[in-house]
């Protein structure tokens, strides 16, 4: 059983349904990246697994438990922590508070969080006390994640996190990425800069229409003409 | 210059610093929880008459009765944020303001049917005032001025040094993001009434103090909070409690005989200070005088 199952996921905002009947699965270690058009609900279907959007029919279970429609703020107790694409940083809070936010449910946690998510992102060391709404759009990306990874989830989920980076820190981003895989962590980006996303992912999951139209490895996806063609623009 | 000190200045900062605690919590409220409370004032006359009601029960004076005044001010202010403002946890913010409005009514009300429209004081007697090289101060308003500011270094050391702060400010900054971290909003929010009302209640008693109690004291000074809050960019604790003591010394100032002996505006109209500065500064600068620096 992988570490996140999702079957037949359907949900979205109010009475409109975005996701039709989505799967979806991410194993510890792995990196999966969705892509696909604009509104097929790839960030929708993030924020399901987050808890943040009403799941109305289908079954989403993460290490064993069923997790559909659990309190968002309960999941960083799990071990499922997710990474918004905009606002995911506390702006007038300084680095070090945002991390230490991180690390909020279990505050004994705090230091040894500090220490790994400043070795993955050693910029962030001289920036401790700076507020993080001064930061560039590349550093908060890097205090976001840093934030999400302060108590060691099992499950990251990003947002578009290269999304209005320049192209040294989309490779930083992408880079530390498989860092966190490698430690064990499994990695779920939505991500429109799909082609260098679908390069490093382990599983590509090609959703449109709120439905899935392909899943492989991502280099796989990638060699595909057909899927080229019809989902990442030629 | 003792004059100046002695009949405007000290005064206004005593004023200024019961606008500042108000206008504080009326700060961390909207910025918490988004919306203005109107029945602010309402917790602050609720304090000042729970004080009174120690002071007369137990014979002690109304300094020692503020812990009383706040003990009972705060499940007053969890009470009407679970009968009526969590309800409304996701409507407009105008909806939250008029069920505010509402809920200060219901609260006026009761304490006019305890204790009647006639003003009370606590009865603390005359005390002398310091004198110190011709400058003086009675003693209740150094024991104000003394009072609010352990209440801000207190607040303080809350936002800054502490978790349960930190968690405050993170709501303050991005609600849905602070979820999604892990922090308890339920219990952030309970966090914030307390506070929000421990020192509304403390200004109450303050207030009290200083002039009198009347069912509609709080009402009195919740434009000038509000125009204290916004003055100093609403959502923002710090910026709100300098917006009340620039107020307060802006209102008693309003008032010295700087040309001819003749006041610069009749005392009648000093509460009329802080309208204007509320209407300037929602023309001029709605963001706050100290927004974006820093």
């Amino acid at each position: 059983m992988a570490l996140l199952e999702a079957r037949g996921v359907v949900g979205g905002y109010g009475e409109a349904d975005i996701l039709h009947g989505v799967d979806l699965d991410a194993d510890a270690g792995e990196i999966v990246v969705i892509v696909g058009p604009n509104g097929a609900g790839k960030s929708t279907l993030m924020k399901a697994v987050a808890g943040l959007v009403r799941v109305r029919a289908g079954a989403i279970v993460f290490g064993g438990e069923p997790i559909a429609d659990a309190p968002a703020e309960r999941m960083i107790q799990r071990g499922l922590a997710y990474v918004p694409q905009e606002r995911n940083v506390f702006p007038s809070l300084t680095v070090e508070e945002n991390l230490a936010l991180g690390a909020h449910a279990r505050p004994a946690e705090t230091g040894a969080g500090m220490a790994r998510v400043l070795a993955l992102f050693p910029d962030l060391a001289a920036k401790r006390r700076v507020a993080a709404g001064r930061l560039s759009g590349g550093q908060r990306q890097m205090v976001a994640i840093g934030r999400a990874l302060m108590l060691k989830p099992r499950l990251i989920m990003l947002d578009e996190p290269s999304a209005g980076l320049s192209p040294k820190f989309c490779a930083l981003i992408f880079e530390r990425v498989q860092a966190i895989a490698r430690d064990g962590v499994a990695v779920l980006m939505v991500e429109q800069n799909a082609r260098p996303a679908l390069a490093i992912a382990d599983r590509g999951v090609v959703l449109a229409m709120g439905r899935n139209r392909a899943t492989a490895p991502g280099p796989a996806l990638l060699a595909d003409p057909a899927i080229g063609r019809l989902f990442l623009g030629g | 210059m003792e004059s100046l000190a002695n009949f405007y200045l000290i005064p206004g900062l005593v004023l200024g610093a019961i606008y500042a605690m108000s206008a504080t919590g009326l700060s961390l409220i909207y910025g918490v929880m988004g919306f203005a409370h109107f029945a602010h004032g309402e917790l602050l006359a609720f304090g000042a008459y729970a004080a009174l009601v120690a002071v007369r029960g137990l014979g002690i004076s109304p300094w020692a009765a503020i812990p009383l005044a706040i003990a009972a001010t705060t499940p007053l202010a969890w009470a009407a944020d679970r009968a009526f403002y969590a309800r409304l946890r996701r409507s407009l913010p105008a909806v939250l303001l008029i069920s505010s409005f509402a809920t200060a009514l219901m609260i006026r009300a009761v304490l006019y049917l305890g204790f009647g429209p006639t003003p009370l004081s606590y009865g603390t007697g005359i005390v002398p005032p310091l004198v110190w090289a011709g400058f003086r101060m009675q003693q209740r308003h150094a024991s104000i001025i003394l009072g609010a500011t352990a209440a801000a270094l207190s607040l303080h050391l809350l936002l800054s040094r502490s978790r349960a702060g930190r968690a405050m400010r993170a709501m303050a900054d991005d609600p849905d993001l602070a979820r999604i971290t892990g922090v308890n909003v339920d219990a952030v929010i309970r966090l914030t009434w307390a506070v929000a009302a421990a020192l509304a209640a403390t200004a109450g008693v303050f207030l009290g103090i200083d002039t009198e109690l009347q069912p509609v004291m709080g009402f009195n000074v919740l434009l000038a909070s509000f125009a204290a809050a916004i003055l100093g960019g609403i959502g923002r604790p710090w910026g709100s409690a300098l917006g009340g003591l620039i107020l307060g010394l802006a209102e008693e100032l309003s008032s010295y005989p700087l040309l001819d002996g003749t006041p610069l505006l009749s005392p009648a109209y000093k509460t009329g200070v802080a309208f204007a500065v509320l209407v300037v500064m929602l023309i001029v600068r709605p963001q706050g005088l100290f927004r974006g620096m820093g």
